[in-house]
């Protein structure tokens, strides 16, 4: 009980972490280095922070009590959230995906700007300040699982399946080769669009819930800086497998905490309790460094399913 | 159709509710006296036994906010140990716990959650606004006192019952750099009023800038706008000096706002040039050199304060650090000192031991909001009923003019009101 009071928060974030990540691993999937998911989760956050301390009011007004506001609205928040962002995902896909490599990248770091800088200068949005006070579902942080945990196993199920299905063969064939993906008869841009628009709504979905889970929206959220802790996500977690955005997501979210809970432990020597918790971002940063070299596929990758499938095979016949 | 029609609702509602806020804010202001506090009373030589008291202090030790965090660390130390010299909680020991929050709201919210399982009694913090936001309603559902060093922004003690500040919102410091202004000079008619359009703090504080000159009854000729990457001003200026303005007001950061100073003495402006808050550091020095001089800006803390409180802490501070107390030290201290001050009554009126940590945490609350300290800062009490309670009501402000010396590269504050 204790434990999950403390640390439930942190469990929870891991779990949106991860599917931010896996939000940028699904535009990866056809080679498309796009870092537009934070600008995705800041839109998202905004739809649902604007809508409960807006629309959704009380009967009669006033403020919702904490642990009060009905999880049904959520739900409506994190659907509308959904569709806002593919249909803007549409609108800016197609003509930031004639972009390639590099140069998309930078196209998608422009969208995150353009959104922070609109958040920070609309009234709408509560400019620099944000938009605080947002309604509570739930009293306990830990209980917000419940809305996690399911889109988490549902969106990463469904990469599974889409890796597996037409639509996926395709988008590995364009990241392989875009030229003999076309000439097989794939088409480019529709399956690029169509991969950066399910990211986008995964962004978006994850985004809405994390308003609610934070208290507060603001400006800061969906920056140039999270695009970054993003890619981190897959690129030490590894960039062929869904699993890998996934395990990066939950592994660097909970890093730090774990740091600071390690140099909690009664009995450490001082010096090292105190760089554990001065040093714990130094530590975080090297490992970010050092990973790639050792692991520069990322953790999981590919090979790892395959060296146990063939194993098992040998074994059986 | 739908998203469309509920977003333009939204809009319209949250800007009828933001106004709302703003109303609440400044009604509390209103309310400016409290009663003379009585100055601390240090029982030197006690020796400490019993189990510590806690006080949580999350700001930020990391990230780029770490700037201001620094200096808010530092304050809290000084307060820990001076507070223990004086006897602690009447002979308890206090034990300040600190975590970092970083720069975000997640840091924040983690922070503030492992100080709580901790068993603090109340906490100091967080740094930022955007993150008080965040984390402080855990704080409140958890029933733990928290006590804000630097949250500035509106809408902070609403948050709830538990949530205090000792940092005066800019919208009750930053007038008064205006009335010192027009103390200077009487004739002042016609005012140019800069902002950087870019930065979150200085565009929430040009609002209440513009506030302040329509409520006076001075003309608001012009607002300009300009980046905190810009260098050349050279457009701005020319369109407000057309005005002839006697008075410019200048809501930027230290690179930016320095070099607009400079280049507005260039093109010839003589009258009177307010700064707000990101203007408040030595920084700017180097950047206007010599034509910074006379620049006015408000401040919440003076160093020159003549309380013995104050004069002790800016000792300490000076012996360690070799440089006058920033406003960040000071307020960290105030905070530390409003809990130490307040366990200090409860135990005398009901006894620490009695109560349990929830009881206390309670209490240490109710008894906070209805006392008044005499703190580095000055006299200071809170608001303590209704939506606005844990507002501060700070005794007094500052106003510092900027005095640049003879080589045109150093200069000081120089405290005029």
């Amino acid at each position: 009980m204790d434990f999950f009071s403390t640390y439930g928060f942190l469990i929870v974030s891991m779990l949106f972490q991860a599917m931010l990540g896996l939000s940028l691993y699904i535009p990866l999937m056809t080679g498309q280095l796009s870092l537009a998911s934070p600008g995705f989760y800041a839109l998202g956050g905004y739809i649902a922070a604007i809508l409960s301390t807006t629309v959704f009011l009380p009967e009669g007004g006033g403020k919702w009590e904490s642990g009060t506001f009905p999880i049904i609205y959520v739900l409506i928040e994190t659907v509308l959230a959904g569709l806002a962002s593919a249909l803007l995902a549409l609108l800016i896909g197609f003509p930031s995906l004639r972009l390639r490599g590099i140069y998309l990248a930078l196209a998608t770091i422009a969208f995150v700007e353009i959104v922070r800088v609109l958040s920070l200068n609309l009234e709408i949005t509560g400019k620099a300040i944000g938009i605080f006070g947002v309604p509570q579902p739930f009293i306990n942080k830990f209980d917000y699982v419940v809305l996690a945990l399911p889109l988490l196993i549902a969106s990463a199920w469904f990469v599974y399946r889409l890796e597996r299905s037409r639509v996926g063969r395709a988008f590995t064939a364009l990241r392989e080769d875009e030229l003999a993906a076309a000439a097989m008869g794939v088409n480019p841009t529709t399956n690029k669009v169509l991969a950066f628009v399910l990211g986008a709504v995964l962004a978006g979905m994850v985004g809405a819930i994390s308003a609610h889970f934070l208290n507060t929206w603001n400006a800061r959220q969906g920056t140039f800086d999270v695009s970054i802790l993003v890619l981190a996500y897959v690129i030490i977690g590894g960039s062929r497998t869904f699993l890998g955005p996934i395990l990066g997501g939950l592994l660097l979210t909970a890093l730090p905490e774990v740091l600071r809970a390690i140099a909690g432990i009664q009995g450490l020597p001082l010096f090292l309790s105190q760089f554990l918790l001065d040093g714990r971002l130094i530590i975080y940063g090297l490992l970010i460094v050092v990973a790639p070299l050792f692991y520069p596929q990322g953790l999981i990758t590919p090979d790892l399913f395959k060296r146990r499938a063939v194993k098992t095979k040998e074994a059986g016949a | 159709m739908q998203i469309k029609r509920l977003l333009s609702l939204a809009a319209l509602l949250g800007l009828a509710s933001l106004s709302i806020v703003a109303v609440v804010a400044q009604e509390a202001t209103e309310t400016p006296t409290i009663e003379p506090p009585t100055p601390f009373d240090c029982k030197e030589g006690v020796e400490l036994k019993g189990e510590p008291i806690k006080i949580g202090i999350a700001v930020a030790q990391t990230s780029n906010v770490a700037l201001l965090g620094q200096e808010q660390v530092i304050g809290a130390q000084i307060a820990g140990e001076f507070f223990n010299n004086c006897g602690g909680i009447n002979g308890r020991p206090i034990q300040l716990v600190f975590q970092d929050t970083a720069g975000d709201e997640a840091g924040a919210i983690n922070a503030f959650q492992t100080v709580i399982a901790d068993g603090v009694v109340g906490i100091v913090g967080p740094t930022l606004s955007q993150q008080a936001f965040a984390s402080d309603p855990i704080a409140n559902d958890a029933g733990v006192p928290v006590m804000a060093p630097s949250n500035t922004a509106r809408g902070i003690p609403q948050i709830g019952r538990y949530i205090s500040r000792i940092s005066a919102p800019v919208a009750i410091v930053a007038p008064n750099a205006v009335a010192a202004a027009l103390d200077l000079n009487p004739d002042i008619k016609n005012v140019a009023v800069f902002y950087a359009q870019n930065d979150a703090f200085a565009s929430s504080e040009t609002v209440t800038f513009q506030e302040t000159v329509n409520k006076l009854g001075l003309n608001l000729a012009t607002v300009q706008t300009f980046q905190t990457t810009d260098t050349d001003f050279s457009a701005q200026i020319s369109n407000a000096l057309a005005l002839d303005p006697q008075l410019v007001i200048i809501s930027g950061l230290a690179a930016d706002g320095g070099n607009l100073v400079k280049q507005l003495r260039e093109f010839g402006y003589e009258g009177l040039i307010v700064g707000g808050n990101g203007l408040n550091t030595a920084n700017i020095f180097p950047v206007c050199q010599a034509l910074c001089d006379g620049i006015i800006i408000a401040q919440a803390y003076s160093y020159a304060n003549e309380s013995p409180i104050n004069q002790t802490f800016r000792e300490i501070y000076k012996e360690a650090q070799g440089k006058e107390p920033p406003q960040f030290s000071a307020q960290a201290f105030a905070a530390v000192q409003v809990f130490v001050e307040a366990l200090i009554a409860l135990d005398n009126e009901v006894g620490l031991d009695t109560l349990e940590l929830a009881e206390l945490r309670t209490r240490l609350n109710d008894t906070l909001l209805n006392m008044t300290y005499d703190t580095p800062l000055g006299p200071v009490g809170f608001v303590s009923e209704g939506e606005a309670d844990g507002e501060i009501i700070q005794g007094q402000f500052y106003v510092a003019q900027i005095q640049m010396n003879e080589d045109g590269q150093t200069g000081s504050f120089v405290f005029i009101r």
